[in-house]
């Protein structure tokens, strides 16, 4: 299929949605139309909520406030102004513009480098509670608790309304759908999947967030304005923390990360229960939380996709069992070599590619780092070796991460790394490869290859890219290791090895000058490290990159380093060519210390992703 | 002055008593325990059982503990403990459980405001100043709570395999710690504890099915900056509540309200271990 | 009815399709027929007025039971068709468009949060029916559809504070939710005492939800008042100030004006000496109210929920379309509104009429809660005024 026509059937699913709404009113009673245009205007909310949380994985009980905010610009206005076209607009814009302001607040509590999903959830709990409060101390104001009615607003038949209402949704679904499906909605699913690769892959994921939440913010309000101005009334309980979980609610029923699934959660369950809860109130609530426990605990991927899944499920029961872990997606068809000139990476600065001073490291009174000095030029491959725990990690954490050491300066291609998130270091040319392998599980092989290009190519908000123009460096690794012709299988089913040479084509694919790999040998075949070890020496003596390598495996140190530093409880013992280690008997003590039998065969991985110290 | 420090000790010592609950669920399983304010109601209800069938008052503290414990012991083993690789369902679901027990309660209580029997009631005089007997009684009510569980922690080889499972759960399974069963150990306690705190507040809070939600973000968000530890716990009830108080007395009520919530939110964001030490 | 259901849901997707069949298998409209007048009654059967609508439910059905058993309205049979507005907003919209436009009822009578009214009254001027509101309320809310016959704080406050400064009272200190019937009870509260040479030491205002009242009791105490007015949010604001107020020691004259007899009975001993103001005790000695509380009894039998000031209105309003039907001669709601004005009502409350811009005078009682919960009336006050409620409308 290609990009156009699977755009144009969007589109053309769009206009049938369309044409429904305009029917609506024709075949609806006039109940049905007013119910319908809130339960609509519900939806879109919804819709900001699956992106939020079904994409991005921010799970958010605030945006309730956002509806809020454009509502009671619009019953502000018009109930303490007249009701002009003018006046229209400005309560518009207000209302936008006080969600937007929100919004930035929020984003600056809840979304900065290093904030927990947890606490940016509690932060959306706690935004309704206040914007209530503020809405309720408003007196005659803000209506208090009593909220604003009776004021004058456009002069609509109830049918123009439900269509307005109607069309804004089908518009904001329209525009979610293929903004999800871009290359710049891929994204969200990566930062929600694996955060940190992200950041290390060079993605700003706070700046990504925020602006997500600035946009969604935007829609609830606009959503909330049109409400306002239908329903004539607005009342605190729009900004608060009930209607905030029923949106979310709705979102896990529907089905989170569908899109449709929310809008259709809302819809159905927002009309259903206009004419449920009258006849049983109690057991209406006690319903919608017991399938809301049974939905998240057993079905956590909501209900529409079980519908969806149901006939391919009675079909897979006759048919010989595929590969139906995920929905086929187009494959990215190709993936192209970029030109050697348009790969130079960050530009290459003065004096060494990395410059290491006085750098240590301390957790509380514990010091897992002290006094780490050391240089490494471009085309010099730097080995790290060294007992566990002796920090060889923790100091690559250190380069790759500003915010980690507790003192000394790290200078990459001439550029002071200072505090700056791994973002900011991966600009100056780092490139770090993480000792588990560090990819996006449920994205193909194309796909994580993609994100990792994102830096350099700015994805596209609406369209799909069908040829990945690739590094050199990282094109030899997906053809040496036979990766493109997996290109559409998803991570999670590759082989451990296959999976270490996708983080490292990754990884290349951000044109790094300064390349970090911890133990990109571990656990493979010696064929897929001797493999490996012809690209490391490829990329240093052809592409001029320093490469620092942490490695167990001293035959395999040997065959392919120009240098090896060794560490031990956290200091540079020696730092000299592999001659001189291998004859060192300090080395050897080292490690005999240290209940090692002998660095030369220690091969196994370790478990966990994380070293920890001590 | 005396009347505003008696203030401050007595709201941090009502906080610390409905948080604790929370703090050890939140130190040992990482989530937030939305079900912890419908435990509460549940606790409260407790107590409303207790005076009704002509019991000393006092009793509804271990009856309310039971009740707490026991739904506990069914919300771990069927909810929570699916969800473990899913922290944010959990949370979600702990949400939909107290929409439950809200719903339930009213069914069989009904929704109306319900009378229960206090333990205490007058004023002590303190310092020359004659204050609510049973806020006072609830500061060494808090105390010993506090105690009771430092020592269950510290001293006890449970609490020993508990403060492992905090630390470090893999590292604390791989020495052979049942960190399922101390999983399911903590939520049973943090139920009792939350069922406990709602009994201890019917005297100042009205029985009701939603008796539990005014605190509960209050509970949540002092949780969240003592990190997993008790004497954090306690150092923020009394900085926080304190400073609820001050707003409150000082500037207006209404602002008193949010001052935890946005305080520790703030706190956060400039210090995101909170009052936790390194 | 059931393939109107089934087409009612049929927007963008077909897979609502399973949905619409499930609507119609779950609703099923009234027989909506030309001999009967249908009564709409949105009230908070969930949310913050669950607690008081089964009551003014109860008082409607008797009224409609009444009303039927001696031939109906202009010879048609009286239809009550009852909608959960939830308390709030939301609720309220989904709960007056049902009843408007899908149970065509002919008028709205019913005691709801200000929220839920003021969530309604677009819905009731697309819709065009009469609405009488039965709750007391923070007033003037007004418009040309609705009538009020319950108390607004005009009525209200003089009672209590006039009986305080008899008893010698001088400060007063006012304890308020931050809500608009709390704000507004106070204000006019504040303003009262203040023209009748009392002094206010203090006014503070908790949060809506609040259930810790520590600090501004703290206040209370500092301030030493002769008397304390409290206005809070029903429920749980109400019980816990009540509560901590009488756990501080707190002595003085205690008037509250949220309180209701059902409330004050679950506060048990704490209640006992509470002076509440209001249009309607049980223990008033009619025989209006002892046919109406013998009636009730005698049709609900255990079930029965105490009678009290949000109910009784509801009971005296359906007489009063009742009687403006009749004076119209048709339930068409351009003739039937002006007629609402007109007619006069003789019910447990006395005699009452809506003619004082839409709102109605009404003799008020004062209380003293008694020790087993029951409200001793003190004294009353006749055909007090609603005042300056809706001056735009008649």
């Amino acid at each position: 299929m290609t990009e156009s026509r699977r755009l144009s059937l969007i589109l053309a699913a769009a206009v049938l949605a369309l044409a429904a709404i305009f029917a609506g009113p024709y075949v609806l009673d006039t109940y049905s139309v007013n119910v319908l245009t809130r339960s609509l205007l519900y939806a879109a909310v919804a819709l900001t909520v699956d992106l939020l949380w079904g994409y991005l994985g921010i799970l958010t009980f605030g945006q309730s406030v956002f509806f809020a905010c454009g509502a009671y610009a619009a019953g502000l206005v018009f109930t303490h102004m007249d009701f002009t076209p003018g006046n229209a607009a400005l309560a518009l814009a207000l209302g936008i513009g006080a969600a937007v302001f929100t919004a930035a607040i929020v984003g600056w509590l809840a979304f900065w480098h290093g904030a927990s999903a947890l606490y940016a959830s509690v932060i959306t709990l706690v935004l309704p509670i206040v914007a209530t409060q503020l809405l309720y101390s408003g007196g005659t104001f803000t209506g208090s608790s009593s909220g604003l009615s009776g004021f004058t607003s456009f002069d609509l038949s109830t049918e123009a309304w439900f269509w307005l209402a109607g069309s804004f949704l089908v518009a904001m679904t329209t525009l979610a759908y293929i903004f999800v499906q871009s290359d710049a909605g891929r994204l969200l699913v990566a930062v929600r999947e694996n955060e940190q690769r992200c950041k290390y892959l060079g993605l700003n994921t706070s700046r990504l967030k925020i602006r997500v939440y600035l946009a969604c913010a935007v829609i609830g309000a606009v959503a909330g304005y049109i409400y306002a101005a239908y329903a004539m009334v607005v009342a605190p309980e729009l900004a608060g923390f009930v209607f905030g979980t029923e949106l979310v609610i709705w979102t896990a029923l529907g089905g989170r990360g569908t899109l449709l699934g929310p809008v259709f959660g809302a819809l159905i369950v927002d009309y259903e229960s206009a004419q449920l809860s009258g006849n049983f109130p109690f057991i209406w609530q006690l319903i919608i939380g017991t399938v809301f426990v049974l939905v998240i605990v057993a079905f956590p991927r909501g209900l529409l996709p079980m519908v969806f899944d149901l006939p391919r499920r009675l079909l897979g029961l006759v048919r010989p069992r595929g590969d139906v872990a995920r929905p086929a997606r187009v494959a990215l068809a190709t993936l192209a070599t970029l030109d050697a000139a348009q790969t130079q990476g960050a530009e290459v600065g003065n004096g060494p590619a990395l410059a290491v001073t006085g750098v240590a490291k301390r957790f509380g009174s514990l010091t897992v780092l002290d006094g780490i000095d050391f240089k490494a030029r471009a085309g010099e491959l730097v080995s790290l070796v060294g007992p566990n725990g002796a920090g060889k990690t923790t100091l690559m954490r250190c380069i790759a991460d500003g915010a980690e050491r507790s003192a000394g300066t790290i200078i990459v291609n001439g550029h002071d790394i200072g505090s700056r998130p791994p973002e900011a270091c991966v600009a100056f040319g780092v490139g770090r490869k993480f000792q588990m392998a560090n990819v996006f599980e449920t994205l193909t092989v194309a796909e994580c290859l993609q994100i990792a290009r994102a830096r350099h190519a700015r994805p596209s908000l609406w369209r799909r890219a069908n040829i990945l123009p690739l590094p050199e460096a990282a094109m030899h690794v997906i053809a040496t290791t036979g990766l493109d012709r997996q290109l559409s299988t998803p991570a999670h089913l590759l082989s451990h090895g296959l999976k270490q040479a996708l983080e490292l084509s990754m990884v290349l694919a951000l044109e790094p000058r300064v390349l970090l790999l911890d133990e990109p040998t571990a656990g493979l075949t010696k064929t897929e490290r001797m493999q490996i070890g012809a690209i490391l020496i490829d990329l240093t003596k052809k592409q001029g990159l320093c490469v620092l390598l942490v490695e167990h495996d001293l035959d395999f140190v040997r065959e392919i380093s120009s240098r090896v530093i060794v560490l031990h409880q956290g200091r540079i013992v020696l730092d000299g060519s592999v001659e001189e280690v291998v004859a060192s008997e300090l080395v050897k003590q080292v490690y005999a210390g240290s209940g090692h039998a002998g660095i030369a065969h220690e091969t196994a991985p370790k478990t966990g992703g994380q070293e920890v110290p001590a | 002055m005396i009347a505003q420090t008696l203030d401050i000790v007595t709201t941090a010592a009502i906080l610390y008593a409905v948080a604790t609950g929370l703090l050890l669920v939140f130190g040992v399983m990482k989530i937030i325990n939305f079900a912890h304010g419908g435990l509460m109601t549940l606790g409260g209800y407790a107590a409303l059982v207790t005076t009704q069938a002509g019991w000393n008052p006092w009793l509804a503290i271990p009856v309310a503990a039971l009740f707490g414990g026991v739904a506990g012991m069914a919300i771990e083993r069927f909810v929570v403990r699916p969800l473990y690789a899913r922290p944010l369902d959990a949370i979600l679901a702990t949400w939909g459980l107290s929409i439950i027990i809200g719903q339930v309660i009213t069914i069989a209580f009904g929704r109306g405001v319900q009378f229960t029997q206090a333990p205490l009631s007058g004023t002590l005089d303190l310092f020359g100043e004659s204050y609510s007997a049973y806020r006072l009684a609830l500061v060494g009510i808090a105390a010993a709570l506090g105690l009771a569980l430092t020592a269950l922690l510290q001293g006890t080889r449970l609490g020993l395999e508990t403060r492992a499972v905090i630390m470090n759960e893999d590292l604390a399974r791989g020495l052979g710690i049942n960190s399922a069963l101390v999983r399911f150990l903590t939520f049973t306690l943090g139920a009792a504890l939350a069922g406990v705190a709602g009994a201890l507040i019917t005297p100042l809070s009205s029985v009701d099915p939603n008796m539990g939600v005014p605190w509960l973000v209050n509970a949540f968000m002092l949780v969240l900056v003592s990190g997993a530890s008790l004497l954090s716990l306690l150092v923020a009830c009394l900085v926080l509540g304190g400073a609820q108080v001050l707003v409150a007395t000082h500037f207006s009520p209404v602002l008193g309200g949010l001052t935890i919530a946005v305080l520790a939110a703030v706190i956060l964001r400039i210090r995101p271990k909170g009052f936790a030490r390194d | 009815m059931s393939t109107r259901a089934i087409s009612t849901l049929r927007i963008p997707h077909r897979r609502l399709l399973m949905a619409g069949a499930l609507a119609a298998g779950l609703l099923g409209g009234p027989a909506l027929a030309a001999d009967t007048v249908t009564i709409g009654i949105p009230v908070g059967l969930s949310g913050a007025n669950s607690v008081v609508a089964p009551s003014v439910v109860q008082s409607a059905e008797l009224a409609v039971e009444e009303i039927n058993a001696k031939g109906g309205i202009l010879g048609k049979k009286v239809v009550l068709e009852v909608a959960d507005d939830a308390s709030g907003a939301a609720g309220a919209q989904k709960a007056f468009d049902s009843l408007i436009f899908q149970k065509k009822v002919d008028v709205l009578i019913s005691m709801e949060t200000s929220a839920a009214r003021n969530a309604g009254l677009p819905i009731v001027n697309r819709g065009k029916v009469p609405y009488i509101y039965t709750s007391f309320y923070e007033g003037r809310s007004c418009s040309p559809f609705m009538y009020v016959n319950a108390w607004v704080p005009d009525q209200q406050v003089a009672p209590i504070v006039d009986f305080f400064k008899k008893e010698g009272a001088k400060t007063y200190f006012l304890i308020g939710s931050d809500y608009a019937f709390g704000r507004g009870m106070l204000a006019f509260t504040k303003d009262y005492i203040e023209k009748t040479g009392g002094k206010i030491v203090g006014d503070e205002y908790a949060p809506m939800d609040a259930t810790d009242w520590t600090a501004i009791l703290s206040k209370v105490k500092a301030a030493n008042p002769d008397a304390i007015i409290t206005s809070t949010a029903g429920g749980a604001p109400n019980v816990t100030l009540t509560k901590q107020l009488r756990a501080a020691g707190i002595k003085a004259l205690y008037g509250n004006l949220a309180v209701d007899e059902g409330t004050a009975k679950s506060m048990g001993s704490d209640a006992e000496g509470i002076y509440i103001a209001g249009s309607y005790f049980t223990n008033i000695d009619t025989p209006a109210n002892k046919a109406f509380l013998a009636a009730m009894e005698t049709k609900f039998g255990k079930d029965l929920k105490t009678p009290n000031d949000l109910s009784v209105p509801e009971y005296e309003a359906i007489y009063a379309y009742k009687a403006a039907v009749e004076k119209a001669g048709t339930t068409d709601a351009a003739k039937v509104i002006p007629a609402l004005a007109e007619v006069a009502v003789e019910g447990p409350r006395g005699t009452i009429v809506m003619n004082k811009q839409r709102h109605a005078p009404l003799t008020m009682y004062l209380g003293q809660v008694k020790a087993d919960g029951s409200v001793a009336i003190m004294s009353s006050f006749k055909d007090v005024d609603p005042g300056e409620q809706c001056p735009k409308l008649k």
